[in-house]
C-alpha cells in the first residue's frame, strides 16, 4: 500500500500561496478542484505513525505528524467536508484572499488534529483564529467587521488560557508535551477552559451564533466545518471521561436548540444547532473511559487492546466521534442549502422566505433530507449517532443527561420543521428565485447522499471508528428504539402543526453577548475616562516634574537661590516683617523665567573638582565591594 | 374569550400535559415499558420548549443582536 508522508496543512498552504496567482477563471478553478481531490487522496493514504519531529528548543521537539487512530478520522471528516466546501465556494467566493484564508484555515485543522504534542497544536490553532477572520471580515459590513472583532477577541482569550495551561502543564510534568490527559490543577482548568471557547461551552459559546451569520457565504461553510471540530478533538484527548464535560454536554444540547427555535435568521438558527449538536459530542466524551482519546497506533487491533474502558465507554466515545462525522455532513449540507437561498434570494430571514420548493427543488430535498438527519429521524444518519450516545447515557445510568439529549431531539426536530416549512412550503408569491448554480448543488447532493446511506447501512460509519468492537456491539434499529423515534417523531409533527406556535418572528432573544456587550462597554468607559484621565494626569505631572529638572540643572546654582528666595518669600509673606522691598516677587518670577537659562560658566578649577569628587566616589565604592 | 384568558388556559394546558407527560415517562422508564415512550418524550419537549419560548419572550427585543 502506498504511505504518504507528508503533514497535510502543507499541501493546503502550498494551495495557499498559489491560488493568488492563478487569476479568477478556469484555471483557478480546475487548480481547486484538484487541491480538493488530492488532499483528499493523501489524508487516506496516510498510515497510522508518528514523523516530522523536529527540535525547536532545548529540550523541547515538535510533532508535525502523528497519525493515530482518532486523528486519521478527524482527517478524513475535514478532508472530506473541507472539500466539499472549496467546491461549493467555485461559484461564491471571487477573491482569492478569501480562498487563501480558507485554505490556511483548513490546513491549520489537519495540522492541529495531526500534531503530536501541545506546542504545535496551539501554534495552528492560532493560525486557524486569524485565517477564519479573513473569512468574516471579507463580507465587507460594518456588521461583519465587528463580529469578526468580537471573534477574534473571543479566540485570542482562549488562546490565552490554553497556552497558559499548556505551560503549567509543561513544568509541572516535568517536560511532558505530548497531547493527552493532564493532572488536575490550575492548568487542568485553564486548558479545560481554553478548549471550552473551541468547544462551544455555555456561556463561552457566543462567538458561534455572533459570527458564523456575518461571514461570507462561503465562509460560512468553512467556518462551520473546522473550529468546534477540532475544540471536540481536543477534549476527547485530553478530558474524556470527566463527568463535569458530560453534564455540560446534556446543557449545551439543550440550551443550543432553545435558542435556536427562536430565531429568524437562517443562519443564526443554523449557528445555535451547532452549540446543540457539540453538545451530543461533548456529552459523549465526558461518558468515555479516562484516557480514552489516546489512541494507539495500530489501525485496529492495537485501538482496541491499548483501551481500558467499558464496552459502554467506548461506545460513548464512538458515538461523539460518529456524531461529530455525521453532524459535519448534516450541517455543512444545511449551511450549504442555506447559503445557496441567501445567494439566490438575498434573504437572510424565514419571515422574508416562503414558497421555494418549487423554485430550488433540489435544494429544497438536500435541505429536508439534512433536516430529517440532524432531526435523527430514523433511516438518517443522526439517528445511529445520537441514538448510541443516548443509549451509553442510559447504560451508565446517567439518566439526566439521556433525558436532556432526548428532549434537545425533539427541540431539534420542531426548529427543522419550522426552518423547512417557513423556507420551502410556506406561501410567497413575491419571491423571486431560481435553482442554485451546479458547483453548489454537487457538494450538497453528495453530501445529502451520504447522510443516507449512513443511516441506511450504519457498518460504514462503524468501520471507522475508534473501537469498532463497540460499535457493532449496537444495535441501531432495535425494535424499542426504533418505535420510539418514530412515536416522537409523529407526536412533535402533530403538535407542531395543531398548536402553530412556533411561527418565525422578527424579534431577537438575548443571549450571554448582550451581558459581554454591556460589560465590554463599562470597560471601555472605565478605560476613556477615569483611566485615561488619571494618566493623563500622572503625564502632566511627569512633564511637570521633567521641565523643572531641566529648568534646574541649567543653572544649578541660579536656580538654587531662586527657590530659595521665593520659599522664603512665602514664608514671610504673612509675617509683619516686610522684607518684600529686597525681592519683589514680579522680580522673583521674571529671574525664574530668565536666569537659569544663563548657563552657569564652570571654570577649570571646577571641573577638576568635580573629576576629583567622581574619582573619590569610584574609590569609595570599589573600596566597599 | 378574551385573548389573554385563551393564552393562560393554553399555558396552564401545556403545563399539565408537561407535568404529566414528565411522569409517565419516569414510571414508564422505570419499567422499561418503550411502547408509548416516544410520544410521551415527544409531548414532554414540546411543552417544555412552548414554556421557554415564552419565558424567553421576555427577553426578546426587536432590531438585530448588535444594535
Amino acid at each position: 500500500m502506498i504511505e504518504f508522508d507528508i503533514p497535510p496543512f502543507l499541501i493546503y498552504y502550498f494551495g495557499a500561496a498559489l491560488v493568488p496567482l492563478l487569476g479568477r477563471g478556469k484555471v483557478r478553478k480546475i487548480f481547486l478542484v484538484a487541491l480538493a481531490v488530492f488532499g483528499l487522496v493523501s489524508v487516506a493514504l496516510i498510515q497510522p505513525h508518528t514523523s516530522w519531529v523536529i527540535p525547536t528548543f532545548p529540550g523541547v521537539k515538535q510533532t508535525l505528524l502523528h497519525a493515530d487512530r482518532l486523528s486519521m478520522i478527524m482527517g478524513y471528516i475535514f478532508a472530506l467536508a473541507g472539500g466539499g466546501a472549496i467546491i461549493y465556494g467555485l461559484s461564491t467566493i471571487k477573491e482569492a484572499g478569501q480562498y487563501v484564508c480558507g485554505l490556511l484555515y483548513m490546513g491549520s485543522a489537519l495540522g492541529a488534529v495531526f500534531a503530536g504534542d501541545f506546542f504545535t497544536l496551539f501554534i495552528f490553532l492560532e493560525i486557524m483564529s486569524f485565517s477564519s477572520l479573513g473569512l468574516i471580515w471579507y463580507e465587507r459590513t460594518k456588521r461583519s467587521i465587528d463580529a469578526g472583532m468580537r471573534y477574534i477577541l473571543y479566540h485570542i482569550f482562549g488562546g490565552c488560557l490554553t497556552l497558559a495551561g499548556i505551560i503549567i502543564h509543561y513544568s509541572v510534568s516535568g517536560g511532558s508535551i505530548a497531547v493527552g490527559p493532564i493532572e488536575p490543577g490550575i492548568g487542568y482548568f485553564l486548558l479545560l477552559a481554553g478548549i471550552g471557547v473551541n468547544a462551544g461551552f455555555i456561556p463561552l459559546h457566543t462567538w458561534i451564533p455572533d459570527a458564523y451569520p456575518k461571514a461570507t457565504i462561503g465562509g460560512t461553510i468553512f467556518l462551520s466545518i473546522f473550529t468546534t471540530k477540532t475544540g471536540i478533538y481536543m477534549l476527547a484527548r485530553t478530558f474524556s471521561g470527566v463527568e463535569a464535560v458530560a453534564y455540560m454536554g446534556g446543557v449545551m444540547a439543550l440550551y443550543g436548540v432553545i435558542f435556536a427555535i427562536l430565531q429568524n435568521d437562517v443562519r443564526k438558527l443554523l449557528s445555535y444547532h451547532i452549540v446543540s449538536q457539540l453538545g451530543y459530542m461533548v456529552a459523549g466524551v465526558g461518558m468515555a473511559g479516562v484516557g480514552m482519546g489516546v489512541m494507539g497506533l495500530g489501525l485496529h487491533t492495537a485501538a482496541t487492546a491499548t483501551a481500558t474502558g467499558t464496552l459502554v465507554e467506548k461506545l460513548a466515545l464512538d458515538g461523539a466521534i460518529a456524531h461529530l462525522f455525521n453532524n459535519l455532513l448534516f450541517k455543512t449540507t444545511l449551511f450549504m442549502c442555506m447559503g445557496a437561498i441567501i445567494y439566490r434570494t438575498g434573504k437572510n430571514n424565514l419571515t422574508d422566505m416562503g414558497g421555494l420548493a418549487r423554485k430550488m427543488p433540489i435544494t429544497m430535498i438536500t435541505c429536508v433530507i439534512a433536516a430529517l438527519s440532524i432531526s435523527g429521524v430514523v433511516g438518517f444518519n443522526g439517528y445511529i449517532s445520537k441514538g448510541m450516545i443516548i443509549h451509553a447515557a442510559e447504560l451508565k445510568g446517567m439518566h439526566i443527561i439521556a433525558l436532556a439529549l432526548m428532549l434537545a431531539s425533539v427541540g431539534t426536530l420542531i426548529s427543522f420543521i419550522k426552518l423547512t416549512y417557513f423556507a420551502f412550503f410556506a406561501k410567497n408569491e413575491h419571491i423571486e428565485a431560481k435553482e442554485a448554480p451546479l458547483p453548489m448543488l454537487v457538494p450538497m447532493c453528495i453530501t445529502a447522499f451520504l447522510c443516507m446511506a449512513i443511516g441506511l447501512y450504519p457498518k460504514l460509519l462503524y468501520t471507522i471508528l475508534p473501537f469498532r468492537d463497540a460499535a457493532f456491539h449496537y444495535h441501531a434499529f432495535a425494535p424499542g428504539h426504533t418505535l420510539g423515534t418514530m412515536e416522537l417523531v409523529l407526536m412533535t409533527l402533530f403538535l407542531f402543526f395543531m398548536l402553530g406556535y412556533f411561527a418565525p418572528h422578527e424579534k431577537i432573544t438575548l443571549d450571554f453577548d448582550h451581558l459581554y456587550r454591556k460589560a465590554g462597554r463599562r470597560v471601555i468607559w472605565f478605560c476613556e475616562q477615569p483611566l485615561m484621565g488619571f494618566a493623563s494626569a500622572i503625564d502632566t505631572k511627569l512633564k511637570r516634574i521633567a521641565d523643572s529638572l531641566v529648568w534646574f540643572s541649567r543653572n544649578p546654582v541660579g536656580a538654587s537661590l531662586i527657590q530659595l528666595t521665593s520659599t522664603g518669600m512665602r514664608l514671610t509673606k504673612h509675617l509683619p516683617l516686610n522684607l518684600n522691598h529686597y525681592h519683589h516677587p514680579e522680580r522673583v518670577e521674571q529671574r525664574a523665567i530668565e536666569e537659569p537659562a544663563e548657563r552657569l560658566t564652570i571654570g577649570v578649577g571646577i571641573a577638576v573638582l568635580v573629576v576629583l569628587l567622581f574619582f573619590a566616589l569610584y574609590l569609595i565604592v570599589m573600596l566597599i565591594s | 374569550m378574551d385573548k389573554k384568558v385563551l393564552r393562560g388556559l393554553l399555558i396552564i394546558i401545556v403545563c399539565v400535559v408537561l407535568v404529566a407527560s414528565a411522569v409517565s415517562v419516569f414510571v414508564l422508564h422505570s419499567e422499561h415499558s418503550e411502547l408509548l415512550e416516544g410520544f410521551l418524550y415527544g409531548a414532554m419537549g414540546v411543552g417544555l420548549f412552548m414554556i421557554t419560548a415564552k419565558i424567553l419572550s421576555l427577553i426578546q427585543k426587536e432590531g438585530k443582536q448588535d444594535d
